[in-house]
């Protein structure tokens, strides 16, 4: 079983050149075969957020804020309580329509971000809540993560037709790839909701990444977890970008396993971006340490470890 | 790969030996040894019922949308196979039911709208609307009844390819056909992605909307095909069971007994449906008889038809409190704890 995992591993690994591993080794190991449409994808960000205002009755919630995620980069966005972090994925994942501003998600600019049509265009994200499907069992919640590629009707499933089942066994391989990813076959055929916390955060991940986003959004995904699942979490959210691809905005409190995971930080702070750079650069900004850890002197000792 | 063994895997065959044996005795002992009060009294409006139950069961159970108009759906079912036949006599009676099943199923689409705004207690208020509505419609208009003053429709025979169901064996045989098959059809579209869909948008719907799932389709995928199972199982009702059907039979107290059918049996099981229905219809018989026997010369039979619905009243309480996921997870805990030892003895 450990043998299958590193293959799988390795195989994702070569599958995904244009946006695994940092973006310096990118370029050197994009196809040939599309050199100009892989130095556009180069240049044009995942994710790109212009002006975006969202007030809720008269409270400014973000504040024409301007946000551009490279491919294969892991973004984290960083604020106090209030800052407006959640708001930011809410509009992200169009849960929130804004005030003003355009979400870019790669070529396409939208007002508001069709939620229905989100997986469809390639994004996935987890809650802060856990929203796992607690009935299902842990296969079937990752399974879910391809509801929108199943596109036989219900007759269809139900008599079992080629095409029904040609997509089930697709979906079925691709979760069991993600299974094994994430260290879930112990668990696969226990119901979801009996699962301890750290490992519902890691079903949901799991469910997020079986569609192969361009772009997986993490809303705090290392709150309540205990330290040791931060670190596996953490190691988990590095391989999703290695592996498979992905490129991570992930919203978190807790600066210190931030500072370790992150290619670049942005930093909100009553509604507007105040800073956004490499961890380095935003550990020495004057605005931050003012704003964000001036306030939390718990968190300036977090910082120095 | 790695999944736990279940009892199919460690007694391997047990599971289609009990499926055999099952049918033998469901298709073929029940009708040759059982008396007609058995079949007439007892299973027949038990299918039915177990029907309806499955139905509401994959709208409520699995797609979380709550529902109090389960017997208007009945009611159509039931109306709209009579007046397929009255007005279609060429087509078959199969041909009849589910039709009858897709006009119901026409319905609970409608009146499933309100549930892509409404959750809960205020969705399960705009289904009473269907109740009520329904209701209504068969009384005031005589042409759903063919103008009989009453209401009242006398159920034709049932046959099927020249062969009739009249004795209450041929009626219980037709009955448990027509609800294992849209059993397991309906197995199988909840085993499917339709399946996971529902239970999705019932555990967390904006996850559920956030990934893809269609919500409107599924949502509207399970009244429809909730109304229409319960459809069928109003037609079983009335031309297998009853044979003669009124409006006042369909009230809000048929729907709040197929609600109790489920939520006694268990949510989210299909064989706590069969549970569920098996305790409704046979649990006060029992009593009731154990009550006439033991206390019949004291009391009328009026005060012992009112002592006897406080009794259930108060062990259906009691029970849910000792086991709110309903008799379905007690008889899996049973099972577990007979089936377990005999397989750990076997290997």
């Amino acid at each position: 079983m450990t043998v299958m995992v590193t293959n799988a591993e390795v195989l994702a690994l070569e599958a995904a050149p244009a946006q695994g591993k940092t973006r310096a080794t990118a370029t050197a190991d994009v196809p040939e075969r599309r050199p100009a449409q892989a130095a556009d994808r180069a240049a044009q960000p995942v994710l790109a957020l212009s002006q975006i205002a969202l007030t809720f009755g008269g409270v400014a919630a973000l504040r024409d804020v301007d946000l551009a995620v490279a491919p294969g980069e892991i973004r984290a966005v960083i604020g106090p309580n209030g800052a407006g972090k959640s708001s930011l994925l809410n509009v992200i994942s169009g849960l929130y329509r804004p005030d003003r501003g355009e979400v870019w998600l790669g070529e396409r600019a939208f007002a508001q971000v069709p939620t229905a049509r989100l997986a469809a265009h390639g994004v996935a994200r987890t809650f802060q809540n856990l929203a796992i499907f607690k009935g299902l069992s842990v296969f079937d919640n990752v399974l879910m993560g391809l509801a929108h590629r199943v596109r036989s009707g219900f007759l269809r499933q139900i008599i079992g037709s080629p095409l029904a089942r040609r997509i089930d066994a697709e979906n079925r391989a691709a979760a069991e790839d993600v299974i094994g990813f994430l260290h879930l076959g112990e668990v696969r055929e226990r119901a979801a909701g009996t699962l301890p916390y750290g490992l519902q955060k890691r079903v949901e991940l799991a469910r997020a990444l079986v569609a192969r986003p361009t772009l997986l959004l993490l809303d705090e995904p290392f709150a309540g977890v205990t330290l040791s699942e931060k670190l596996e979490l953490s190691e988990h959210v590095r391989n999703a970008r290695d592996s498979y691809g992905a490129t991570i905005v992930l919203i978190e409190h807790d600066i210190g396993v931030v500072m370790g995971l992150s290619d670049r930080i942005a930093v909100l702070d009553n509604g507007s971006k105040i800073a956004d750079g490499t961890p380095d650069e935003v550990r020495a900004d004057q605005a931050v340490i003012d704003a964000y850890l001036g306030v939390a002197h718990q968190d300036i000792t977090e910082l120095a470890v | 790969m790695s999944a736990a063994p279940s009892t199919a895997q460690l007694l391997p065959g047990a599971g289609a030996f009990a499926i055999t044996v099952g049918a033998a005795v469901a298709f073929g002992a029940v009708p040759l040894l059982g008396s007609d009060y058995l079949m007439d009294a007892v299973l027949t409006p038990f299918l039915a019922l177990a029907l309806a139950a499955v139905g509401l069961n994959l709208l409520t159970g699995y797609a979380g949308q709550v529902s109090l108009g389960s017997a208007a759906f009945l009611a159509v079912g039931a109306y709209a196979t009579y007046n397929l036949h009255l007005r279609l006599p060429q087509l078959p009676l199969l041909v009849d039911l589910v039709l009858a099943g897709l006009i119901a199923a026409a319905i609970g689409i409608v009146f499933g709208l309100p549930s892509l705004r409404l959750r809960g207690f205020y969705l399960a208020v705009s289904t009473l609307a269907a109740q009520f509505f329904v209701q209504w419609a068969l009384t005031k208009f005589g042409w759903f009844s063919n103008d009989n003053p009453s209401g009242v429709i006398d159920a034709p025979v049932l046959s099927v390819a020249g062969f009739t169901f009249t004795s209450p064996a041929e009626r219980y045989v037709f009955s448990l056909s027509v609800v294992v098959v849209a059993t397991v059809l309906t197995q199988r579209l909840l085993r499917a992605q339709s399946g996971r869909n529902f239970i999705a948008v019932r555990d967390h719907e904006l996850a559920a909307k956030v990934i893809g799932v269609p919500l409107l389709r599924t949502k509207l995928l399970a009244f429809g095909a909730s109304s229409f199972l319960i459809g069928i199982a109003g037609a079983l009702w009335a031309f297998a069971y009853l044979r003669t059907v009124e409006p006042a039979g369909f009230n809000l107290d048929r729907s709040f007994q197929i609600l109790f059918i489920i939520i006694i049996g268990g949510l989210a099981s299909l064989r706590g449906a069969f549970l569920g229905a098996a305790f409704i219809v046979v649990f006060p018989l029992l009593l009731s008889r154990a009550g006439a026997a033991l206390l019949g010369g004291v009391f009328d039979s009026g005060v012992l038809e009112m002592s006897q619905r406080i009794v259930v009243g108060v062990l259906i309480i009691a029970f849910l409190i000792a086991e709110p996921r309903g008799l379905i997870a007690l008889w899996d805990r049973l099972w577990r704890a007979v089936a377990r030892p005999a397989a750990i003895r076997n290997t």
